[in-house]
């Protein structure tokens, strides 16, 4: 890695730390509480509202702290539910092969060929959802891509000499998968996380911006939508729009560039190609 | 070749993957509390009296048990009765028909371009593969794909139409359709950004495909044989390296024009293009399930289907792709 790389590495993972700080102390970054009303509707940027009112005459500031929390749970929750389903069931079929190896990589199979993001749109219409049970199906739909990845390094690892050497000295499979294969994917399962986090929080903000939730469950995609459908365009409210899209860029842009470094150094491969 | 048992169980998943999904569909439309005709009338906001609603149950087969039930949505699936929008009192298909005319209008011009263009950065990026403009390329494409889709369209539409005014803010037509009839050459106007910028976003999609293609026909032995006999690079570039990494560009092409709900729905939402991706999200304000799963069903077909001929041209297209094997 040259010295840009690791330097832009460093400002993004620092980047996600602002993130995730903003997220646990919004309470104490912001007298206000996004859902009340706290001034008039459309009031422009002021001492006691940095960032003006909405349409409503809820701070807009304080959405922007708040909403933090709820893009991040939606990123990362989803990111870790696909991630921790995609590990264990690769593992475990990758290692054990056979009848339920081939059962499950046929219904994988299947569901790959449906596409995700529609059939996401249908079940997130009929439940409802909150953003907890979107983030649950997001990853749960998500994880068949990361099982195929996970099964097919698991797949060569079990024939290598060392799970062969464990076995020899009598170690039970569940040791051989979590002590001795686990260690060897993960590189793989982090990269997975940061990139999968990274298209989860984006397609959450996405799907709240499409208005999929309801608008009481403020975040970065709900203040766009409110922003955009209600003139705030067209009047010119600049700092209504642009603070929670500018801050779906940076985590996202954040998100990627740590995936990309993380690829480059597990994946020697990618580093010959890109010198 | 093919080989006739691929075939047969290529086509095998697609049909699979379809049954699984009309599967959902019914399954989700009678687990819905209340049922389908209950709900159609409250949306039509009618009170009819006790039997008249008991005679569209046995009209429509709602007092059927269940398995029979499931084959007749199975039958009219086949048949092509998608069932009725809540929203638009239509049925399904027939509204998803007209929309689909709108979204090409865009999709088809912004996929050809995004794709040639893509290719041809890729290409380039691949050819060169290690030098600083490859990696500027490279960097650039991380940005510009990092950033969400919706958020171009609004900054396309604040930028060009708002402040430049150089384009209409959305919809699809002047308010003078209403005096005039559809101006075609208005429509088109309407239709510009949109359309730019969707092939700015297939193209960045395609330039990674089509850089990794390269980068790995560059390393191939016939690359080297063609250097070796002193062929100039121009050559080399044109005859032998991008014909080989244009192949997967084939797969990319057919799932472009299939994913036209995931292509479309943000920059139509934002632009307000009267296409499917605004259906879509209409029906998702509506709440307007049989809408949705029409829309679902429809793209889920279509998907299935590129796959299919994507897999097909491609092992016809190269005999090396082993077709015995699903590549697991």
């Amino acid at each position: 890695m040259t010295v840009t790389r690791t330097l832009v590495l460093y400002i993004s993972v620092a980047i996600l730390f602002l993130y995730a700080i903003i997220a646990v102390f919004a309470p104490l970054l912001t007298p206000w509480d996004p859902h009340a009303i706290s001034g008039t509707p459309l009031e422009k940027p002021d001492a006691l509202h940095p960032l003006g009112t909405n349409d409503t005459g809820q701070d807009i500031l304080s959405q922007l702290l708040y909403g933090t929390r709820i893009t991040l749970l939606i990123g990362f929750g989803a990111a870790i539910l696909s991630v921790v389903i995609s590990t264990s069931v690769g593992l475990v079929t990758g290692y054990y092969g056979g009848l339920f190896d081939e059962i499950v990589s046929r219904i994988i199979d299947i569901f790959m060929t449906i596409p995700l993001f529609p059939l996401l749109l249908v079940l997130a219409l009929f439940f409802n959802p909150s953003i907890w049970t979107m983030s649950i199906l997001m990853g749960a739909l998500g994880s068949t891509h990361g099982i195929r990845v996970v099964r097919s390094q698991v797949l060569s690892l079990a024939q290598s000499n060392f799970v062969e050497g464990a076995r020899a000295i009598g170690a039970s499979d569940f040791r051989i998968m979590t002590r001795h294969i686990l260690p060897n994917i993960m590189p793989i399962v982090v990269v997975k996380f940061v990139t999968s986090s990274q298209h989860y929080l984006v397609m959450g903000v996405g799907l709240s911006f499409l208005g999929l939730w309801d608008t009481t469950t403020i975040d970065w995609g709900t203040m766009i939508n409110q922003a955009y459908s209600s003139g705030g365009v067209a009047l010119g409210l600049w700092w209504w729009l642009l603070p929670p899209g500018i801050a779906v860029v940076g985590i996202s842009l954040a998100l990627a560039l740590i995936g990309y470094s993380f690829e480059e150094k597990f994946n020697p491969r990618v580093g010959v190609n890109r010198l | 070749m093919m080989t006739r048992t691929y075939l047969l169980r290529r086509i095998g998943y697609s049909a699979a993957a379809f049954f699984v999904s009309i599967t959902i569909t019914f399954f989700l439309l009678h687990l819905m509390p209340g049922d389908y005709i209950t709900n159609y009338f409250l949306s039509l906001g009618n009170t009819l009296p006790q039997e008249t609603i008991q005679q569209f149950y046995e009209e429509f087969g709602l007092n059927l048990p269940l398995p029979q039930q499931y084959l007749n949505y199975l039958i009219n699936i086949v048949q092509g009765h998608w069932g009725y929008s809540y929203e638009y009192s239509r049925p399904v298909l027939s509204l998803i028909w007209e929309k689909l005319g709108w979204t090409l209008i865009i999709l088809l011009p912004a996929t050809v371009i995004g794709i040639i263009a893509g290719s041809l950065i890729g290409a380039y990026s691949g050819w060169k593969t290690g030098t600083k403009k490859d990696l500027a390329l490279f960097n650039i494409m991380i940005i510009i794909r990092a950033i969400p889709e919706f958020w171009w369209a609004i900054m396309a539409v604040i930028i060009f139409s708002y402040y430049l005014g150089l384009f209409p803010l959305g919809g699809y037509s002047s308010i003078s359709v209403l005096y005039t009839g559809i101006d075609w050459l208005d429509v088109l106007y309407h239709a510009a950004l949109p359309t730019a910028l969707m092939a700015f976003l297939i193209a960045t999609g395609n330039y990674y495909v089509m850089r990794n293609s390269m980068i790995s026909v560059i390393g191939e032995d016939y690359i080297t044989t063609a250097r070796a006999k002193g062929l100039s690079e121009r050559e080399i570039l044109w005859h032998h390296a991008m014909k080989n990494a244009i192949l997967p560009m084939v797969t990319m092409t057919t799932l472009q024009f299939a994913s036209i709900i995931m292509g479309s729905i943000f920059i139509e939402t934002v632009f307000s293009w009267p296409g499917l991706g605004y259906l879509t999200t209409e029906a998702l304000r509506m709440r307007d399930l049989p809408l949705l799963e029409g829309i679902f069903l429809l793209d889920t077909l279509l998907v299935i289907a590129a796959n299919l001929i994507a897999d097909v041209t491609c092992s016809l297209l190269d005999p090396r792709i082993r077709t015995g094997d699903d590549g697991d």
